[in-house]
């Protein structure tokens, strides 16, 4: 007899068995399984098949015909189309040896399961009432191969089978145990077939025996659902679970199912099996799966920005940090709100994570987090007792170093942690930071330690252009022309403006504000010796060079006289037009200068300058002045931050002529520049004649601005170009090689934007270093860089 | 080519050897001590000479075996544990080891053709003579797995991948590589029936053509154990060049599958054995001796080749059969089970 066909077609939910017709469910309908259309060959011959063909039909057969539900035909099978003769209708004889076997060894569990399986198979089929009335069989050697059975040991089984075969080879195994052992030795296939990751059989398998898809087994049905999700049929892995999720009563192995699902299936998915869930108590029976479903939005979150996580799930890993104290919810929340630019919050969380156990990590990311608060000093004081711990620790700590000592107005180091900075630069050979300091020296008029750095910055990289181009600057500022010149030298054609330190107006302005600096500090500080404040200590690998000494002590312990400073800041002072003129001119200039640091510097000592735009405080219309009066209001309006106004000031100001009416035109241009006008700009570029250095700085800002606006409406390729150009008369600021980093990014030239995105990292620059984790991200979607 | 070509229609003939009434040409007592020596009550063949392992070849063995000694039962045995713990692969063949040691027990999901030819074989035998359709059925599937997967050309011949993977030109250097005495003759028209659009016939022209190219290889005559096909036959990279155990079947297998080649058979006969009839393991390229191997399975195989070649009566030790080891007992019982069919005046 054919049991298969009658099997499928009489399934019933209450079975526990799978149930296969109910639509959408089936999970093999579409299963290919070689078995199925293979055809049994007749008893004559092997021959006779391959004259025949694969047409025949199986013979009935006692064992299990392998029919498979794979074919959505076969296992919607009614009774009638069955190619084989159905049990039903000639009244089938139910083989209850197992059903009686059970109750005699008050083996309930198995007992319900034979019978459920019994009525699966013969929906007209009652169960007996006393099944342990008709128990004596009077066959203890079938008992025996009932108990093997009953205890897994399926060889045995066999065994016992084939021992009493030889003994009594007329004896006739029943079909009952026969159909069970089949069932049985597939289970043991398909979970040795999951074990070894062949998925393709593990379905294959389970096709076969849909008896064996039963609530009574849901390790089974969770094998068959990872298979499904395996191998890119998600939505039949979520069938198999809402299977169990709606038929299966155990608690244990409802909840199992959905962390077992957590990990194959994306969050839509589990959102369904979710739904499926039961309510108890007013509480969800996944309560417990839930933190950890919310606790992977976060993490893919933060691995993928662009993955929104929904404020429940964050409330909720929030509560259970807060509820369940756990260190990794701390700083799995600070690196999230650091990648979503929260970084007050990030701080918070490692902070807490920290304030748990000390180590790196956190540090790590605290030290990011108050980076991104300008807080680059604190950064540096937490993660110095990390610094070793890693590559990327140490890259973070050099980042807080660069970032400190970028700021403006250079703050007072203590001298301890200029030592350790200096030391750890020095171990580092980083030549970014090493700039840094050259810069910062700078910013304290300590040219000559100034000098020292971008030279040591220079021996560790040696292609360093903006090092070079500050050891020019530093020499010119020394009067050492023989010195300025062998760096022009030394980068003839090789860099845009090294050449023209000591002819541009930065470089004037440079000296002016030198001047302005000491009158601002007061007469007593003498150009000539620094200021009273701590030194840059010299680069220490470097062994001082005879012809520079006179190098500050490296542990000066005066104090700067900080509130004085602060209240000269706030002071207007008097100073004439002229100056005026200078400061912005040189302001305008390193506002568009090659070199980022210097151009924040120059943006924070903007501010502080803004009482000295006090000259221009009035609203006054232009018209009236002279050019050179309306000349030096635009600068003054410039300088007061309000370009509107300087652009109408230069317009009257290009009444007047020659470098009157030059340096109107300049000042429009940037005056529109900075309103982001780049057309207007462009035009009042072209009404006067620049000096050579002004139509660079002027091309470049426009190039910049175009190169931005291109970004900015997605023309990636345009906004390569417009940098491509730029590049050819200034070199690439640190900024713009993020945006190229990310132009490459967005055209998934990966190993381009790597590149830059490195460079620029390099040197200290944050958003380069967030451009290597979108890069990441990009790359590996769906991962958590931490 | 001359030599052992045209013979697969009399095998067919050969192997339609009466299924109604066979009178089993495995006694039941060899039977039952090669079981009981090599057969775990599991279900796996073990072989007692490498750590207990299993595989797919001595799956195949067995339940070869099995049916030659007409013991159901223990073929049931068998083929449960085949299916269960090795008939694993997505492409429905076997993974070739079976590690009692390690969890899980299979260690390397590659298969073996070898084995899997011998499994399938033993299958489509058994289901035919026994009326049982689920096992055609599973030969069906692995025969038509086989032509799919692990059938490739090589100049011009189809040849059979040791494993679907890691043999191949893409995967090493001297590869293509193949071992001729993976070609089970007598299985090839079995599975040219069971998957009649699969390249069977074209298998046994290129094994027969590979045997006889690697016969050339070196001084020896004789063929190694594995062979390179990446231009001319030579013995595979990172193997003894050796007429060696694997190798030393193969006139066995050409034998079973009806082969009466006599040129070809005596130049086995001559290269593999001395004066005593032993058997030598060789190195081809010198045809030095490397090994002497004087268990009565081994030395069943030349002596078979007299029988064949010259009616040569086989030795006491050989017509009677007692278990040493795995491998020799199981090539012992395949020479006698086709000495009592075929040549019975051996006996």
């Amino acid at each position: 007899m054919s049991l298969r066909p009658l099997l499928l077609a009489g399934v019933v939910a209450a079975s526990g068995i799978l149930v296969l017709q109910q639509s959408g469910m089936n999970p093999f309908a579409a299963q290919e399984d070689p078995f199925a259309k293979s055809t049994p060959v007749d008893s004559e011959s092997v021959h006779a098949v391959a004259a025949n063909g694969a047409q025949q039909h199986p013979a009935p057969s006692a064992s299990s015909s392998p029919v498979s539900p794979a074919n959505d035909q076969v296992a919607q099978a009614t009774p009638t189309n069955s190619p084989t003769p159905s049990p039903a209708a000639s009244g089938p004889v139910v083989d209850e040896t197992a059903l009686r076997y059970f109750a005699a060894r008050g083996d309930t569990k198995r007992l319900e399961a034979e019978i459920a399986r019994l009525r699966a198979l013969y929906p007209d089929w009652t169960p007996p009432e006393n099944p342990l009335a008709a128990v004596p069989q009077g066959d203890p050697q079938l008992d025996q191969m009932w108990r093997l059975y009953s205890e897994g040991k399926i060889a045995d089984v066999r065994k016992a089978i084939a021992d009493r075969q030889t003994r009594e080879p007329n004896w006739q195994v029943p079909a009952d145990l026969l159909d069970r052992l089949a069932v049985a030795e597939s289970r043991e296939q398909l979970m040795n077939a999951s074990n070894i990751k062949q998925y393709d059989t593990v379905i294959r398998v389970a096709s076969s025996n849909p008896a064996m898809l039963t609530c009574g087994d849901v390790d089974v049905l969770w094998r068959v659902a990872e298979a499904f999700a395996q191998t890119d049929r998600k939505p039949r892995a979520v069938d198999a679970y809402l299977y169990i999720l709606r038929n299966c009563e155990s608690p244990e192995e409802r909840l199992a199912t959905v962390q077992k699902a957590l990990d194959l299936l994306p969050r839509s998915d589990l959102d369904q099996l979710l739904a499926a869930g039961r309510t108890i108590d007013g509480r969800s029976e996944f309560e417990s799966v839930l933190g950890e479903i919310a606790r992977r939005a976060v993490i893919a979150s933060d691995a993928d920005p662009t993955v929104r996580v929904s404020a429940a799930d964050i409330a909720l890993v929030e509560k259970l940090a807060v509820a369940g104290g756990a260190r990794s919810d701390d700083l799995m929340l600070g690196w999230y709100y650091l990648q979503h630019e929260n970084p007050k919050l990030a701080e918070d969380w490692f902070r807490k994570a920290l304030a748990k156990e000390r180590d790196a990590a956190a540090a790590q990311g605290l030290a990011l987090a108050l980076i991104n608060q300008d807080r680059p000093q604190e950064a540096e004081d937490i993660l110095y007792e990390w610094r070793d711990a890693s590559d990327d620790v140490r890259a973070v700590y050099l980042a807080a170093v660069a970032n400190m000592l970028a700021i403006q107005p250079a703050p007072d180091f203590r001298g301890e942690v200029l030592q350790r900075i200096v030391a750890e630069v020095a171990k580092a050979q980083d030549a970014a930071s090493a700039q840094q300091l050259g810069w910062y020296a700078d910013s304290l008029n300590q040219f000559e330690t100034a000098e020292r750095w971008f030279r040591t910055a220079l021996g560790w990289k040696p292609d360093d252009e903006p090092s070079a181009y500050g050891l020019a600057l530093m020499r010119w500022k020394l009067g050492d022309q023989p010195g300025v010149r062998d760096v022009q030298t030394a980068w003839a054609g090789r860099s845009e403006r090294i050449p023209t330190v000591g002819e541009r107006s930065v470089e004037t302005a440079a000296i002016r504000r030198r001047e302005r600096d000491r009158l601002e500090i007061g007469p007593s500080a003498d150009p000539a010796s620094p200021r009273p404040v701590h030194a840059v200590p010299g680069a220490l690998p470097q062994p001082l060079s005879p012809d520079r000494p006179r190098l500050p002590a490296a542990e000066s312990p005066a104090e700067r006289p900080r509130s004085e400073v602060h209240q000269l800041y706030e002071t207007p002072t008097e100073v004439s037009s002229n100056a005026h003129r200078d400061a912005t001119t040189q302001a305008a200039a390193t506002y568009l200068s090659e070199e980022p640091e210097v151009a924040r510097r120059q943006t924070r000592r903007q501010k502080s300058d803004r009482g000295r735009a006090a000259g221009c405080r009035s609203t006054q219309d232009p018209e009236g002045l002279s050019p050179n009066a309306a000349l030096s209001r635009g600068w003054c309006l410039m300088e007061a931050n309000r370009p509107i106004e300087a652009a109408k000031a230069f317009e009257v100001a290009l009444r007047g002529k020659g470098q009157t009416r030059s340096d109107a035109a300049y000042g429009q241009s940037l005056a529109y520049m900075r309103v982001g006008l780049t057309d207007m700009a462009a035009v009042a570029a072209t009404r006067a004649p620049f000096s050579n250095s002004r139509s660079v700085e002027i091309n470049a800002a426009l190039l910049e601005s175009r190169a931005n606006s291109a970004f900015q409406n997605s023309r990636y390729v345009e906004t390569l170009l417009a940098l491509d150009e730029r590049a050819r008369i200034v070199p690439e600021t640190l900024d713009l090689m993020v945006l190229r980093g990310y132009a490459y990014l967005n055209l998934v030239r990966y190993g381009d934007a790597e590149r830059v995105f490195r460079a620029a990292a390099r040197a200290g620059n944050r958003d380069a270093m967030r451009g290597l984790n979108d890069l990441w991200a990009a790359r590996n979607p769906g991962s958590n860089p931490y | 080519m001359p030599g052992p070509a045209k013979f697969f229609m009399s095998v067919l003939t050969l192997m339609a050897f009466a299924s109604g009434a066979f009178a089993a040409p495995i006694a039941a007592d060899e039977w039952k001590a090669y079981r009981d020596k090599f057969l775990d009550p599991s279900g796996r063949i073990v072989d007692t000479a490498n750590n207990n392992i299993s595989h797919s070849e001595g799956q195949g063995y067995g339940l070869l075996l099995a049916y030659l000694a007409n013991s159901r039962s223990d073929f049931d045995t068998i083929w449960a544990f085949t299916k269960m713990e090795m008939l694993l692969r997505d492409d429905g063949l076997a993974a070739w080891r079976w590690d009692p040691e390690a969890t899980p027990h299979v260690t390397d999901a590659n298969n073996a053709t070898d084995g899997d030819l011998l499994i399938a074989y033993a299958a489509a035998l058994a289901g035919r003579d026994w009326q049982r359709p689920d096992l055609t059925t599973a030969a069906t599937a692995m025969a038509a797995s086989l032509a799919k997967n692990s059938l490739e050309t090589v100049g011009g011949s189809v040849v059979l991948k040791p494993g679907n993977s890691g043999f191949g030109a893409g995967d090493r250097r001297d590869g293509p590589v193949v071992n001729p005495s993976y070609w089970v003759f007598e299985a090839l028209p079995v599975m040219a029936s069971l998957d009649p659009k699969g390249q069977w016939a074209q298998l046994t022209d290129g094994g027969n053509r590979v045997i006889a190219t690697s016969m050339q290889i070196g001084k020896s005559r004789l063929p190694p154990d594995w062979v390179s096909l990446k231009s001319k036959p030579a013995a595979a990279d990172g193997f003894p060049a050796e007429f060696g155990y694997n190798a030393i079947r193969i006139p066995l297998y050409l034998i079973r599958a009806g082969s009466r080649d006599r040129a070809l058979l005596e130049s086995f006969q001559k290269g593999m054995a001395d004066e005593q009839g032993r058997l030598r393991l060789v190195d081809i390229m010198t045809g030095a001796t490397r090994q002497t191997l004087d268990d009565p399975g081994y030395r069943s195989i030349p002596a078979l080749i007299a029988c064949v070649l010259d009616k040569t009566p086989l030795a006491d030790d050989i017509k009677t059969f007692s278990p040493t080891d795995y491998y020799p007992s199981t090539l012992h019982l395949l020479s006698l089970a086709f000495a009592r069919r075929r040549h019975p005046e051996c006996l």
